[in-house]
């Protein structure tokens, strides 16, 4: 009698432990799944770097998909670039250097342009037109070779998928980034200096005007934000490439593409705040 | 000399299933043409993908030119897989690459031919296999009888010294067959062999096709019919 009762009571004790042991499980396998997804991404990314030091790596079909590669991401990011740093020039320059004017805080435009331009808003929102104008073929060219089979016929030929398609995406990823930044950079200071010139919301040359950004700069700025560029180039076309080769027969290209572009925006987030950290 | 391809007691249950126990034991020698029927299309370019190393096995050993794949490092596999020119049963072409493209690319990343040789060398296959020139456009630009023909191409191209051909001439038999069976002809007179791996009657039954071993393929195992 007494034993039954110890079993019926253990009874609520064993089904909670199970519950919480299943609960358990699942945090831990989806904690898993997502860390996989970052080691392997950041062992990608290591490995596109390393590769690129390698001579042998550059075979004439590894460079003509750099060259390939290299010129979407710069024909198709350099327009939306210079009209989104136009609107940035309006929006952000502009208003700076004409509220810091009513202010008559006209010296400290360049050091808030240097925080906020250089160090966040240029990376951000270069990250996120490469990964629009880029990342998209990426996912579309690489998620269909994997999802009809095609990566077949590169490892049959003795094809490194790794050499061929991901190591000169990355890289021409890196430099874009790099230069549709400083592109951007300089438009977005050219059309704010232009609109407070035409406005009134400054006095003085364009040459005083960019010394001073210049002079706000320190010199941390000119190591962080080339590395801050490139690596988001970088990681933002490993992203979408490993994305795309690490899909399914089931995947649709609508699906692939969301997946992508949503690791994307994570990746560049990431990416910028940690660097922005360790400035 | 150095046997092409050698397949010994190999057991790959992930191609046959629980029913393919038995080993097989293949050799293609230098010179030799091994002609293979196979219905299903899964199993012809598994067979392919077994010759390249590019599956896996439980047991035995398969060498190419005396070469075990399962000892050879990566980049050194995929240098060897270099001298196998394959017609693919399976979607075998990278459409973001023009038809051009991918006819060369295999030979302009293993070897350090000029480019323009190379051209002039796949426009010379392509005439043989009866296309005007080397195809200029995109792939989806051409007819299946052009992609057959430029599997051929890119597989014939640079003296490959084993050439699988897996379900080469479908839908398109008289009009390519005597020009492959030429080519297959100069690669055995060069040291090369061949492995053509068929589903078509057509093929199968023409006893005239210069075959040094008939084998058949299915999900039992690899049987030597003549």
């Amino acid at each position: 009698m007494s034993r039954a009762g110890t079993e019926e009571s253990a009874l609520p004790t064993h089904a909670a432990w199970r519950w919480f042991r299943l609960g358990l499980a699942w945090l831990g396998r989806s904690t898993r799944r997502r860390l996989h997804f970052a080691l392997t991404l950041a062992s990608l990314s290591g490995g596109v770097i390393l590769e690129a030091f390698r001579w042998h790596g550059w075979r004439r079909p590894v460079r003509s998909e750099f060259w390939r590669s290299l010129r979407i991401a710069l024909a198709g990011g350099l327009i939306a670039t210079t009209f989104v740093a136009g609107l940035i020039g309006i929006g952000m320059v502009f208003q700076a250097l004409y509220w810091l004017r009513i202010a008559g805080q006209e010296d400290i435009a360049g050091t808030i342009l240097v925080t906020v331009l250089l160090r966040e808003v240029t990376p951000l929102l270069i990250g996120v037109i490469l990964l629009g104008r880029s990342g998209t073929v990426i996912l579309s060219e690489l998620g269909h070779l994997r999802i009809s089979g095609q990566s077949r016929a590169v490892r049959a030929q003795g094809l490194d998928p790794f050499l061929l398609l991901v190591m000169p995406r990355g890289i021409a990823g890196a430099f874009a980034a790099y230069t549709l930044g400083v592109v951007f950079l300089l438009v977005a200071l050219l059309i704010g200096f232009a609109t407070a010139s035409l406005l009134g919301g400054l006095s003085g040359s364009l040459w005083a005007f960019l010394d001073r950004f210049l002079r706000a700069t320190a010199p941390i700025d000119f190591i962080i934000f080339p590395v801050k560029m490139l690596m988001i180039g970088l990681t933002v076309t490993t992203t979408t490439a490993l994305t795309a080769l690490s899909a399914h027969e089931s995947d649709s290209s609508g699906r692939l593409i969301a997946r992508g572009f949503m690791r994307g925006m994570l990746v560049i987030m990431v990416v910028s705040g940690l660097l922005s950290l360790a400035a | 000399m150095t046997s092409i391809l050698t397949l010994t007691n190999v057991i790959p249950t992930a191609l046959f299933g629980a029913a393919g126990r038995t080993g097989i034991d293949f050799n293609l020698e230098p010179g030799e043409l091994a002609l293979v029927n196979a219905r299903d299309l899964g199993l012809v370019g598994a067979l392919g993908d077994l010759c390249c190393g590019l599956k896996a096995i439980d047991t035995g050993t398969v060498r190419f030119l005396d070469q075990d794949w399962t000892t050879q490092p990566r980049d050194r596999a995929d240098a060897l897989r270099g001298h196998i020119g394959r017609v693919l049963a399976h979607p075998a072409w990278l459409d973001f690459l023009s038809a051009a493209e991918n006819i060369l690319l295999g030979r302009l990343y293993h070897t350090r031919r000029a480019t323009e040789t190379l051209r002039t060398e796949a426009a010379e296959l392509a005439r043989h296999f009866g296309m005007p020139g080397l195809p200029t456009g995109q792939i989806s630009d051409l007819s299946p009888d052009d992609l057959t023909r430029a599997g051929l191409v890119r597989a014939f191209l640079g003296a490959p010294r084993l050439v699988i051909l897996e379900s080469p001439v479908q839908g398109a038999f008289s009009a390519i067959v005597p020009a492959l069976l030429n080519r297959l002809a100069m690669l055995r007179d060069s040291g090369g062999a061949a492995l053509w791996v068929t589903r078509s009657r057509l093929v199968w039954d023409n006893r005239t096709l210069p075959a040094s071993h008939r084998w058949r393929l299915d999900h039992t195992g690899l049987t030597r019919i003549g």
